[in-house]
């Protein structure tokens, strides 16, 4: 760099970003080192580390939870990408009206975003109950009542509703965000050229929410393929695995048979998953923008 | 202002009242799960938690089961940890993203961008991936269940450095240069003209970071086995996992550790949900 600005040294930069670069180290770096070395390893915590190649690898292949994980996991993203990528949007255009005290309602839906998924699940736990709210309701349809976190077919959606309903405060607020940002001429344009409300949503909202879409799809493969504190507070990957997920399992077999070097090697799996899953994203709405 | 002259005269508006209900019925949704906690919390023992048709109203109320939860677990041992991890964790994220961001934003150097893409790297290290080599690092510094286990991996985020570079990088040249001229330094430029200007920026990660280190849990978990020292999400968790709480308990229990975040949002609600707008249109 030419012409140094008085008072910066070749060292500044540096020096400011020193106690980051080395938390960076120490947190994300090492870690993600260790965490590929462990893959191709034997650990349980008691013996030394023990190098063995590909045999975890070779094992995850043949481990049916791993199939089972997976496939829940994957069946979670299918349910989550619709409940936070699209329902939010229609949540968002609700508070994006011009109405009385709209900032409350906004607040109310955003509230289970800043609390912890522990109480979250304690309360849905009262209220989908065998004798709760939703089986009261259901009641009054004529259907249930269901144990939704004990019966193996109703687990899951339940904690993808969970989870979902945690989130969608967040991704109302981000489409929000996105809404507030399209053209209100092209909007009225539309109105005026006889376009009705569904109309306009699909030929001018949408997609001028195009890049607002690509940070939701992101953050929900994200948020879905991670999934684990639901799981953990509400059925601990059961009944029968109908909810071990991919990060679940990694946990049970990281802390609870202590099996490091294994359950690395899963990580490792949702690691690459991600990263595709973020890659694929990132080359679709590209693609689109050009 | 045109279309004002066309809605001069104000009439009861069916549209306005169906979007009202409808407004209603989706906070019913999301809060309806808190009030039936909240109920559950202040019912008698003599009244029913669960029952059709739902008895909702707790005939009298009694708070009873907030001192049997304060009780039943070392609740206030639990809360103080909190404190503890927020205490810490909040100004050292602050001050550590602040000086990251700050050269990312206002220095010209080689290599910036390539800092400025390690960092958002974090993004793609989620913490539930980093749990088993982030304990055998705390493990290799003799640091398993101790306080600073818990504080250490919450200090760096991606989004505290990228919010903090952007507003750093919005300070017009001229307030800055003004300064230089005047002799002042890298470090004086940046602590006492930047950092100020980049306040409401701090505020928004200084209640972020409160939200999210209150409600840890998993990682807590991981390292932690003393129970003298656990969160207080970890304690609920612990609440309900000790045989005989009656449900009535561990309501009033979850009730007690959800009033610290919910009142910090109410009294901030206005600067969190604008920031997250802010925040993902960069």
């Amino acid at each position: 760099m030419r012409g140094r600005v008085v008072g910066q040294h070749w060292y500044t930069p540096y020096v400011f970003m020193l106690p980051g670069l080395l938390f960076y180290a120490a947190m994300f770096a090492w870690p993600a080192v260790i965490a590929i070395q462990l893959a191709f390893s034997d650990y349980d915590i008691v013996h030394p580390v023990r190098f063995s190649g590909l045999d975890n690898f070779i094992r995850l292949g043949q481990d049916p939870r791993v199939w089972i994980a997976l496939r829940n996991s994957l069946l979670f993203l299918l349910m989550f990408l619709p409940l936070t990528v699209i329902a939010p949007l229609f949540l968002a255009m609700l508070v994006n009206l011009k109405l009385r005290a709209i900032q409350a309602f906004r607040m109310l839906y955003y509230l289970p975003v800043i609390t912890s998924m522990v109480a979250v699940a304690v309360a849905w736990r009262y209220v989908f109950n065998r004798e709760g709210v939703v089986n009261w309701l259901l009641g009054l349809f004529g259907a249930g009542p269901i144990d939704f976190l004990l019966d193996r077919h109703w687990a899951l959606p339940t904690v993808v509703l969970l989870e979902a309903w945690k989130n969608a405060g967040l991704f109302m607020m981000i489409y929000l965000a996105g809404l507030q940002a399209v053209p209100s001429d092209q909007v009225e344009a539309a109105t005026i050229d006889g376009a009705n409300a569904w109309q306009r949503l699909l030929h001018v909202v949408v997609p001028s929410l195009r890049p607002t879409f690509a940070v939701t799809l992101v953050l929900s493969m994200l948020e879905a393929m991670r999934a684990f504190e639901s799981v953990y507070v509400l059925t601990r990957g059961g009944p029968l695995d109908s909810t071990l997920t991919l990060g679940y399992y990694i946990w049970s077999k990281a802390f609870q048979d202590y099996d490091m070097g294994y359950a690395s090697a899963v990580g490792l799996l949702l690691w690459a998953i991600m990263i595709v899953l973020a890659g694929f994203n990132l080359l679709v709405t590209r693609r689109r923008d050009g | 202002m045109a279309r004002r002259l066309y809605r001069t005269r104000p009439r009861i508006n069916l549209r306005r009242v169906g979007l009202y209900v409808l407004l209603i019925a989706v906070a019913a949704l999301f809060i309806g799960p808190f009030l039936i906690l909240l109920s559950s919390a202040t019912k008698p023992a003599s009244q029913d938690v669960f029952g059709f048709p739902p008895d909702l109203i707790p005939r009298p109320p009694v708070f009873d089961w907030f001192r049997e939860a304060w009780t039943t677990i070392p609740y206030a041992r639990f809360l103080v940890n909190s404190v503890i991890y927020v205490g810490i964790t909040v100004p050292v994220y602050l001050v550590i993203s602040a000086l990251t961001a700050y050269p990312l934003a206002r220095i010209a150097f080689r290599g910036r961008g390539l800092f400025f893409m390690l960092f958002l790297s974090i993004m793609f290290l989620p913490g539930e991936l980093m749990l088993i080599p982030r304990f055998l690092v705390m493990s290799q510094l003799g640091l398993t269940d101790t306080f600073a286990a818990v504080i250490l991996p919450a200090v760096l985020s991606s989004l505290g450095i990228f919010l903090l570079r952007q507003a750093f990088s919005q300070i017009p040249d001229e307030i800055v240069e003004a300064a230089r001229m005047d002799g002042a330094n890298e470090f004086a430029i940046f602590w006492r003209i930047c950092v100020p200007i980049v306040a409401p920026t701090l505020a928004v990660l200084a209640i972020l970071g409160f939200v999210s280190v209150w409600n840890s849990f998993i990682w807590p978990l991981v390292v932690l086995t003393s129970q003298s020292k656990y969160p207080i999400a970890l304690g609920i968790a612990y609440l309900s996992g000790v045989a005989g709480t009656d449900v009535r308990g561990l309501a009033a229990g979850t009730v007690i550790s959800l009033v610290p975040v919910i009142f910090v949002f109410l009294l901030l609600q206005k600067r969190i949900l604008n920031s997250m707008g802010g925040a993902v249109k960069g």
